[in-house]
């Protein structure tokens, strides 16, 4: 277990000159390896304080925070800062430096040689998908706002870091960029696996970026901390019930994709058989209708009774179109495809958009307090967690997450 | 591709910075040799007496321009480096509460009438070069001083702390990030220090530390109007010849990606 912390932060407390309040008070936790812990509260909680301790940016005052096994104290601070990645708000590129210098900074800083920086600055370009032939001599003010960020987060990666501190790295960009810039980086993350502290103000975005997230109070108290999934099930107090704010429910979809969950069968029947075939088999089945499928097993249709007349010799273009996600999608994806298709399932297809299973709104149901029920157990059971002590959950806000407003 | 990046490196990088510059600042020499050109003529066209001649011959004339040139050379190099220099200790977090005192000191530098303060030097010091080497240096501290400590202060904080969180020394941060960011400004104080300089450098002859301002004394003192004339223009071209540089210079040394 102690091979897998990454950074430990002990009782750390940052008091300024002329502050009565501690800006940062006591504050413990421990960050495993190649997991990104979100760090998240209302502006002035001291997140950022408490993020800037540990690459020293700020002095700790009290406490003790080790990186990888060494008391941060002890090093070199300018050298502590080559070992972690750090990525600011406004991107906090040199604008007279074009973007292939930028990059460079710190494998120059670590003695590489120029070909091998070159070649770096072009790999991690790649990376981002900006064509290096296209953007290495750019200066940052020739990039727009979502290329520049990208520009940001290699540049933390250029040495090849096992940490980065990102405060607030999207948060300067529209939502669009934002939510694009967050995936590029999610799907950049399960490559690199590097370990993360994340600040943010933003609880969505830590819902979608955190392995765990620590939601900050006053001077940086640790409100709790916990996996997204167990924060939406079971906040540990009104206020964290009130900063996940409304739709914790909803929210709580967007963890959980399609092939985690079982699906229910349909019937099948390929379209070119009769309406015969489809009477008989909904009576067999008891269901409320049928999916017709084509020759290559691609849903086409529900078809039910009340569609189907005597006189009628095809099922062509019969019944009520489907709507499809695929296994990937999330299951809030799943639901809004139950909503649009208005007959409260959705078909769950493959890569080719052939047939894998149904999702039904009461499958979904129950699936929901399944993951209710699961996580506030887990989280009765605490044990893991010797950062924060166990918590009896408020029962209005456990019931209702969120939504009691 | 090829072409895009071809493309690309040259609005980028435009390697005719020079020609461009040179465009836009081409007035003012051009205004100067007409000048310059119709001094000579006119001068040339007079009747110039015994005193007048022992002045304005090429000989003599290059000489006064060679030590005021000296003056302002080594002054302004000085000036830099002391001005320069301090105003970024005094913006190290360390000293940063010494800023208002120092700059309060080169304020009465300036503050201080020249000719006052070379006066009060020659008691002290006696006359001579150094004497109005010091003078001058004093007179031209504080553009650059101030300069300096505001051209350093206004980089954006953001970036400072950019440059220390991704692990630059902060001998690295200042060489590549804040000195860079305020070239602009400082250059402007030096360029105000120059022509500052140029100008009091007029008064040097008072403690027999030669310059234009020779030419100016004797031809009020002796009432020679070529001569003063002769001195005075030659005295505000230089200036604005200086200027100029200045100018074109700052427009050289300004960091890409501002403009």
């Amino acid at each position: 277990m102690t091979d897998d912390v990454m950074i430990s932060l002990e009782n750390v407390s940052k008091s300024y000159r002329g502050q009565k309040a501690p800006a940062v008070e006591d504050v413990s936790m421990t960050i495993r390896r190649g997991e990104i812990v979100v760090l998240v509260g209302p502006s002035g909680c001291g997140k950022t304080t408490t993020m800037k301790m540990i690459n020293r940016l700020i002095e700790p005052g009290s406490g003790r925070i080790t990186v990888d096994g060494a008391d941060v104290t002890s090093l070199d601070a300018t050298e502590l800062r080559r070992r972690i990645g750090y990525v600011i708000q406004q991107v906090g590129l040199f604008p007279h430096m074009s973007v292939a210098t930028n990059v460079g900074l710190v494998p120059k800083m670590l003695g590489w040689d120029r070909r091998r920086i070159d070649a770096r600055v072009d790999e991690l370009l790649d990376l981002v998908g900006l064509e290096p032939g296209q953007f290495r001599n750019r200066l940052p003010r020739q990039l727009s706002g979502g290329q520049q960020q990208r520009v940001g987060v290699i540049r933390a990666l250029a040495a090849d870091p096992p940490v980065m501190l990102m405060d607030e790295p999207f948060g300067a960009t529209d939502p669009l960029t934002r939510d694009r810039l967050q995936n590029e980086f999610l799907r950049l993350q399960e490559k690199l696996q590097k370990t993360i502290v994340f600040v943010t103000h933003d609880f969505d975005e830590a819902i979608k970026m955190g392995t765990r997230i620590a939601v900050l109070g006053e001077q940086s108290r640790i409100l709790q901390f916990d996996t997204p999934e167990r924060l939406l099930a079971a906040p540990a107090d009104t206020t964290v019930a009130q900063f996940i704010g409304a739709g914790a429910s909803l929210k709580q979809l967007n963890l959980r994709r399609v092939e985690a969950i079982e699906y229910d069968e349909a019937q099948l029947v390929r379209s070119d058989e009769s309406p015969a075939t489809v009477l008989r088999r909904l009576d067999e089945s008891g269901d409320w209708a049928v999916l017709t499928v084509d020759g290559e097993q691609r849903p086409l249709r529900w078809v039910g009774p009340r569609d189907l007349s005597p006189d009628q010799s095809n099922l062509d273009g019969v019944g009520l179109p489907v709507t499809t996600v695929e296994a990937r999608a999330t299951l809030h994806d799943a639901l809004d495809a139950m909503l649009t298709s208005s007959c409260g399932a959705t078909v769950v297809v493959d890569d080719a958009g052939r047939y894998r299973g149904v999702v039904g709104i009461d499958r979904l149901m129950r699936v929901i307090s399944e993951m209710r029920e699961t996580e506030r157990s887990r989280d009765r059971g605490v044990t893991e967690a010797p950062y924060r002590p166990p918590v009896t959950p408020n029962l209005d806000a456990a019931t209702n997450p969120g939504g009691s407003r | 591709m090829r072409t895009t990046a071809s493309r690309d490196a040259e609005t980028l990088a435009p390697p005719s910075r020079w020609r461009t510059v040179l465009r836009s600042h081409s007035a003012m020499p051009v205004v100067l040799a007409v000048v310059l050109l119709a001094m000579y003529l006119w001068v040339n066209s007079l009747q110039l007496d015994e005193i007048e001649r022992r002045v304005l011959n090429p000989d003599t004339l290059l000489r006064m321009l060679g030590q005021h040139l000296k003056l302002t050379a080594v002054t302004t190099v000085i000036v830099v480096i002391v001005a320069v220099g301090a105003g970024i200790l005094l913006t190290r977090p360390a000293l940063r509460w010494l800023a208002p005192a120092a700059t309060g000191l080169a304020n009465i530098g300036q503050a201080t009438p020249a000719i006052g303060l070379l006066v009060l030097l020659t008691i002290w010091l006696g006359i001579g070069f150094t004497t109005a080497l010091i003078g001058l240096v004093a007179y031209a501290l504080l553009p650059v001083l101030q300069n300096t400590i505001v051209g350093l202060n206004q980089v954006d904080r953001k970036l400072i702390e950019a440059g220390h969180g991704i692990g630059m020394s902060p001998l690295a941060v200042l060489t590549r990030v804040e000195l860079p960011l305020a070239v602009p400004v400082i250059l402007a104080g030096v360029r105000t220090a120059l022509v500052l300089t140029v100008g009091v450098a007029t008064l040097a002859t008072f403690i027999n530390a030669g310059g234009l301002g020779g030419l100016i004394v004797t031809g009020i003192k002796l009432q020679r109007t070529p001569v003063l004339v002769t001195g005075a223009v030659l005295t505000a071209a230089l200036a604005l010849l200086l200027d100029w540089l200045g100018g074109v210079i700052t427009e050289l040394f300004r960091p890409r990606g501002l403009d």
